[in-house]
Formats: structure tokens, C-alpha cells, sequence
């Protein structure tokens, strides 16, 4: 304790003489906090304190100088915006500019908005579509995969390729793939069915279209997370298991899903918050329609604020959604943690 | 000091030397090139924040390089896709973060760009307009409008002022093939509706007509002109919403019947689909802006190169064209408007927009549109200023992107149940009335 005391406090030689750089391997074994703000951990029994009260009351702001520029940074791009945007969905704009404080007007109107209740459905169906599919698809690649085989890395490097792809061409590449004159999958459609099939401007495959091209995008996003969790786990309980005359079904229901599960809810809660913000993909290949058959929330509240000019609307939506967002995941995690306790 | 350290020191030194020499050299030579040239130099820079747009191609290539020689101004041009231009220039202007001098604009942002004070005045900056202008063209650049009904919230006895000026003459023009109509263009709708049935073979790909069928803009564009040659509008002179009208519901059920001439999916289709169905050969018309007329005629683009003609769009009850200019107008935040302003003179002077036709651009003064060589290179151009001359301009307030969300999705709707047209069109203007009675407008 006494090298570590002394190699903390400061470059000034301490009492005992001896240098403080000396024993810095120790010191970082040794140290606690109250070395850091010279403390009297860091003294001989029965010596003067080194560190007098105006010391300590120095060094106890080091902390907080040490914690200013994270906790700035974080204010000015989180807090700050957030903050400016509850304001401004507490405001009425015309063309931009704000007329005045209208106090929660905006989110009675909202409440009234069956636009938004649509687009909102809409939402949450492709949350939890997209999300479900990509999970099952991602899992069973993960375990398809996991063990060694030739060409592993070339097949593995090729499954991310979707992920890579910027959202913008994504929608692109399949806009021309669902093109009702043109389109390959259109084309394979009407080969199979008879006749022409437009999944763009069927209401009710347009939905489902847009879902297949974020499974197409997303889904090598949670078999990446997946296979890293599964080649993280133990070995012991799965050669325990396969003594004890397991099967894979048996091995994969009592062990491995088990054992995944914080995996599991981090891969599912980073996939379903994306998806609840889909925006790219429904920009270029339908803009909510037809009719309001795509209109998601986000493409709704892009649209109120820059093309409508009701940015005080927008903003409104914008904070429902987070709040709403925020629930859903709060009460995703709490359940998924209560269950793990349990076990 | 070791040998080690000296030699470490002299390589340091040599290093720092041979950047003074570098910094020295890059310094000298941005300068070099500099002298000899005429006392122009350095007259400030105008940055144009545009959306793409191939339309601009010859303005920016040819214009823009030809500007800087004479004046000694120099000239940025930074473009973005339509959607992202718009953000960024309202963003622009209502930040007046001046990061741009001339805005490029769709004639339909005007009222909110002008009514919001993003644009300068250009009649105090000192604009004179020529008597050359084509006069619809230009009544776009002013706000509040010359006619029609006023947005809310401005006086009627507001005087119009000049705030925007016509960059490219853009309208729709009826694209059609004249192998298929030979014997000129289609006098009226019916005619075109008759020729699709006659000649329309979908077991061959050959459709009588496309259109854009998508919600919100793009349907909207395509149903204009028949709204309007049906006898139909948009409103009535206070506001009062009439595109469920009579004539409106006719219009759309005769839209209905051309669909059924029309490639699968239509109501999926955007301008690019549009165009390409008439490049490739696989329609025999439709009403497209005059950007896509030079496309045409290219071979590596079209397939039907010299087999498309133009001319201003049928009629029904009467005959018009839907403008959809590409407008410009001196930001209130410009750093340059001086500059701006010299730009704006000189574009728009009768000699450089005949020469700027000539060189295959859409000219927005008579003169130049009536240039029998400019007529040579580009042969809608005679068509194209009749368009102009009756051409109607989307509504003028800044609310028609909200009514044209509402009116879009409900054409939308139509196009895809093929039917339903009174039903649909009755709701959307329920919609779109309680929203102008929400923003305050005295709706009759």
C-alpha cells in the first residue's frame, strides 16, 4: 500500500524518499479510491497526513474533470436535441416559423390522428415481422455454421454482403427486382401463379414485399451476433449433455438457447429499433403506398415535418414514438430478465 | 548527445525543411497561374444549391464555365437528389446559414420559399425583367401570385413581387409515337383512348398509354392536365375544394379507361418508369416534362430514336399543359447577391438564353424559343412555348404539398381498386377541406 499510495498521489517524491515510479506495477494492483484523491491509505502509521484538506478537496474534483468532456458530449448531442425537441412539440409552426407555445395541442391532435394510428400499425406489423423472420433465419444459419468446414470464411464473408449495402441502393436494387415490367422476381411470380403479379402496388403484398427486403438486408446482422454468442459458450455443459446421451434438439432447447438468451435480447433489441425507424427502403420503393398500405410512422413524420412544414406535429410524433419505443424495450428487457432470474 | 540522437535531430531537420519547401512551392504555384490574366479575378464566388436534374446539364457545362470567363465570378455548383435538395434548402433558409446564393427550385416550393422570406426581393436588388419572358413562366417567380386565390394570411391587396426567376422552361408535353398516329398528334382524349384500344397488343409489350401512378406528386402531375381539360380544378376562387366535382370525377373515370391501355403495375410507376416505357418502345404516348424530350432521340437511350413526336396535351373541354418550371431565386442569406444578381442579368438577357437554346437548353424567353437554329437542335421547342403559353401552374400557396399528400394517396387508391373514383374523391376533400379550415383559410 505504501509504494501505491505514494505512486498515485502525484510525481513528488513522498516522504519515504523513494521515487514513485518504481513500483507502478504494484501500485495498479493496490490502489483504491481513496489513494486517488490522496487519502490516508497512502501513508506510514503514524506520520503526518500528506494529503491536508485542501488537498483533498482539489483532487476530489478530479472525477469530475475527468467525467466533463463525456458528460458534455453527451448533452450536447443527446440531451441538448431531445430537450429542443420536446420544446418544439410544444410550439405551433407555420411554413417554419414558430407562432407561439400551444401547450400539448399537438399530441391531442395526434391522439385524434387516425394517419397516425395507421402508420403506426404498419410499424409495429414490420417490427415484428422483420424481426421474427431475421432472428429464425439468423439462428439457424448461426448453427448451420458454426462448426468448421471448408470455405468457411469465403461463405461467411459473402452471407454480410446484404448488410453492407447501403439501405438507399438496397431499396434500389429491389425496386427493379419487384418492377412490374421488368422485375426478375415479378417475372418468376407470374411464371409461377399464371399471371402478372405487382407486389408494389398490391396492397396487400407491398407490406410483406418491403418486410423480404430488410430480411434479405438484415438478417446476416443476427446470425453475426448469434455465431459470435454460440462460439462464445462453454464447452463443458454441451460434452456433459452429449455423454448423457442429448440430442441436438434437446442439447439446443436445455443449452443453448438458455446459455444465448443475454445474446438474444441484444440482438433483438438493436434489430427491433431499427426496424421500428425503417425509412430508406420504404422511401425508394413505395412512399407509403399504395394507398397508406407502407406508411410507416417515420416516413409520416419526415413528410408532416419537411414537405408539410408542421414541424411542431412532427415533433410531437417523433417524442410518442420514443416514449413508445422506450416502453416497448423497457418491458422487453424487464420480462427477459425476470425470466432469466428464475432459471 | 549520441550519434544516434544527432542523426535523428539532422533527419528532423530535414524533414521540417523539405515541408517549408513543399508549403513554399504549392503556395507559389496557386498563385502562378494567376498572373497574366484580365482584371476580373477575384470577383467573389455565387454558390447554386440545385437538385439533380439532366435538364441542367447545358446550363451547368457550358453556362456556368462561360459566366466565369466573362464576368471573373466564380461559380460552385452543389447538387442532391430532389427530396434531400429541399431540406437542404429550407434548412438554408431558415437557419440563413447562407451556405448558398442562388437557389434552384421547383416552381411549387416557390410560395413556401418566398412567403417565408428565404428568398430576396429582386425587384429591390434591382431586376428588371425583359418583356421577352414567356409570361406564364415568369408570373411563377412572383409572390404573393398575380392570380388566383391567396394563401392565408396575405392581404389581398398585397402587391406581387418579383422573387424567382425561370431557369428551365420545363412543362408537359404529350410524348407520341408517330408511327402510330400518323396522322399527327391526337386532336383530343378521346382520340388517344381510341388509338390505344385499336393498336394496344400486351402479348407484345405495346401499351396505348403510361402514366405515373405512385402517390403524392407523381399521380397527382398525371392527373392534372386531364382534370383541368375536363373543366375541372383543384379550388375554386376562396379555397373551396373542387377536385370532386363533376368534372373531376369524369376525368378520373376517363383516366381509368386509359389504364386499362397500360402496363401491369402502373400504380407503382414513377417518371423514370414512365420515360423508360417510352424509350424502350413499349407505349405509344403519355404526358412527360420536357426534360425527357432529348432522351428520346438518343440512341443509346431510346429505341425509338426520330419515332417520338411532341405536341401541347389534348383537349377535352379546353386544351392546357401543367407547368412545372425549374425556377432560381437570390437567397436573403446570399453572401453574394451582387454577384447573384450580375448572374441573373446575364442568364437572362435575350441573346444568352437564344444561346442557351441553341446549345440544347430550355430557354424561358420568346426569342429564344422561336430561334430557327435553336428549333434545328431541339424540335419541341415550338411546342414547347405553346405548352408554356396555356400552361397551369399547381396552386399557389404553400399548403398544396399537405393537399396533394391527401389528393395523391386517394388517386392512389383509385388506381389500384380500378374503380371507387366518386367515393375517393369525396373523402379527399373532406380531408383536405377540415385541413385548410385547421390552417385558417375562410373555405367557401
Amino acid at each position: 500500500m505504501e509504494e501505491a499510495g505514494a505512486a498515485m498521489s502525484s510525481d513528488v517524491p513522498t516522504s519515504s524518499g523513494r521515487s514513485p515510479r518504481r513500483n507502478e506495477k504494484n501500485a495498479t494492483v493496490s490502489v483504491d479510491s481513496r489513494t486517488l484523491i490522496g487519502g490516508k491509505s497512502g501513508q506510514k502509521p503514524g506520520e503526518r497526513p500528506v494529503g491536508t484538506t485542501t488537498r483533498r478537496r482539489l483532487f476530489s474534483f478530479v472525477p469530475w474533470v475527468l467525467l466533463a468532456p463525456t458528460v458534455l458530449f453527451a448533452l450536447a448531442l443527446t440531451i441538448l436535441p431531445l430537450a429542443y425537441a420536446v420544446l418544439t412539440s410544444l410550439r405551433s409552426f407555420r411554413f417554419g416559423q414558430p407562432l407561439g407555445f400551444i401547450g400539448l395541442q399537438n399530441y391531442f391532435g395526434l391522439f385524434r390522428d387516425p394517419h397516425f394510428y395507421s402508420s403506426l400499425g404498419t410499424t409495429l406489423t414490420f417490427t415484428i415481422a422483420a424481426t421474427t423472420f431475421e432472428f429464425v433465419l439468423g439462428m439457424m444459419l448461426a448453427l448451420l455454421l458454426k462448426e468448421e468446414f471448408p470455405w468457411q470464411g469465403l461463405i461467411r464473408s459473402c452471407l454480410m454482403i446484404p448488410m453492407i449495402i447501403a439501405p438507399v441502393v438496397v431499396g434500389i436494387v429491389w425496386r427493379l427486382l419487384y418492377s412490374s415490367d421488368v422485375g426478375l422476381l415479378s417475372y418468376a411470380l407470374q411464371w409461377l401463379t399464371g399471371h402478372p403479379i405487382s407486389v408494389l402496388s398490391n396492397p396487400s403484398l407491398a407490406l410483406p414485399g418491403i418486410i423480404l427486403v430488410d430480411i434479405w438486408e438484415w438478417t446476416p446482422f443476427m446470425f453475426l451476433i448469434l455465431l459470435a454468442g454460440i462460439q462464445s459458450l462453454p464447452q463443458e455443459p454441451f460434452e456433459a449433455a452429449r455423454v448423457d446421451g442429448a440430442g441436438p434438439w434437446a442439447t439446443f432447447r436445455h443449452l443453448t438457447l438458455p446459455m444465448l438468451r443475454p445474446v438474444i435480447v441484444v440482438a433483438l433489441l438493436i434489430r427491433a429499433l431499427d426496424a421500428f425507424t425503417v425509412f430508406d427502403q420504404v422511401f425508394v420503393l413505395t412512399q407509403g403506398g399504395p394507398g397508406m398500405a407502407t406508411e410507416v410512422s417515420t416516413l409520416m413524420v419526415y413528410k408532416t415535418a419537411f414537405r408539410f412544414s408542421q414541424i411542431g406535429y412532427a415533433a410531437a410524433m417523433a417524442i410518442a414514438l420514443l416514449v413508445l419505443v422506450w416502453a416497448l424495450s423497457a418491458a422487453v428487457v424487464r420480462s427477459l430478465q425476470v425470466q432469466t432470474h428464475r432459471q | 548527445m549520441t550519434s544516434r540522437e544527432s542523426a535523428l535531430r539532422s533527419k528532423r531537420r530535414a524533414f521540417f525543411r523539405a515541408s517549408l519547401r513543399l508549403l513554399g512551392g504549392t503556395a507559389v504555384a496557386r498563385f502562378m497561374p494567376g498572373c497574366g490574366k484580365t482584371s476580373n479575378k477575384g470577383r467573389g464566388k455565387i454558390t447554386f444549391g440545385s437538385y439533380a436534374d439532366p435538364a441542367q446539364d447545358v446550363l451547368k457545362e457550358v453556362f456556368l464555365p462561360e459566366f466565369e470567363r466573362k464576368t471573373g465570378i466564380e461559380t460552385e455548383w452543389i447538387e442532391a437528389d430532389f427530396s434531400s435538395w429541399f431540406q437542404k434548402a429550407v434548412n438554408d433558409g431558415q437557419t440563413r446559414a447562407g451556405a448558398f446564393d442562388i437557389y434552384v427550385l421547383d416552381d411549387l416550393w416557390m410560395p413556401r420559399f418566398a412567403g417565408a422570406g428565404y428568398l430576396a426581393n429582386l425587384e429591390e436588388l434591382g431586376f428588371h425583367p425583359a418583356a421577352d419572358f414567356v409570361e406564364s413562366a415568369l408570373s411563377l417567380g412572383y409572390w404573393p401570385p398575380k392570380a388566383g386565390p391567396r394563401q392565408v394570411g396575405i392581404e389581398p391587396q398585397a402587391r406581387p413581387t418579383l422573387f424567382g426567376l425561370p431557369l428551365i422552361g420545363d412543362v408537359q408535353l404529350l410524348f407520341y409515337r408517330n408511327d402510330v398516329y400518323t396522322g399527327g398528334p391526337p386532336a383530343t382524349w378521346d382520340d388517344v383512348l381510341r388509338m390505344a384500344r385499336e393498336k394496344s397488343d400486351p402479348a407484345k409489350r405495346q401499351y396505348g398509354w403510361v402514366t405515373r401512378g405512385v402517390k403524392g406528386n407523381p399521380v397527382v402531375n398525371s392527373y392534372f392536365v386531364l382534370l383541368h381539360t375536363f373543366g375541372g380544378q383543384m379550388f375554386e376562387e376562396n379555397w373551396k375544394v373542387a377536385f370532386n366535382s363533376p368534372q373531376a370525377v369524369e376525368a378520373l373515370e376517363f383516366f381509368l379507361r386509359l389504364l386499362d391501355y397500360a402496363p401491369p403495375g402502373v400504380a407503382e410507376f414513377d417518371s423514370d418508369q414512365e420515360g423508360q416505357t417510352i424509350l424502350q418502345g413499349n407505349a405509344f404516348a403519355a404526358t412527360m416534362w420536357t426534360g425527357w424530350c432529348r432522351q428520346v432521340d438518343d440512341l443509346a437511350k431510346s429505341r425509338v430514336a426520330g419515332k417520338i413526336s411532341f405536341s401541347v396535351p389534348p383537349k377535352k373541354v379546353k386544351q392546357v399543359a401543367k407547368l412545372g418550371l425549374f425556377m432560381a431565386g437570390i437567397a436573403a442569406s446570399a453572401t453574394n447577391k451582387k454577384g447573384a444578381l450580375e448572374f441573373f442579368n446575364w442568364f437572362h438577357s435575350s441573346a444568352i438564353q437564344t444561346e442557351f437554346a441553341r446549345a440544347g437548353g430550355t430557354p424561358s424567353m420568346v426569342s429564344a424559343f422561336k430561334d430557327e437554329q435553336a428549333c434545328r437542335k431541339s424540335r419541341w421547342l415550338p411546342e414547347t412555348l405553346k405548352a408554356l403559353s396555356m400552361g397551369v401552374p399547381s396552386p399557389r400557396t404553400a399548403d398544396w404539398y399537405k393537399i396533394e399528400d391527401i389528393l395523391g394517396t386517394a388517386l392512389n387508391q383509385v388506381l389500384i381498386e380500378k374503380g371507387n373514383c366518386k367515393r375517393h374523391l369525396d373523402a379527399a376533400a373532406s380531408e383536405a377541406t377540415a385541413f385548410l379550415k385547421g390552417a385558417g383559410y375562410s373555405v367557401g
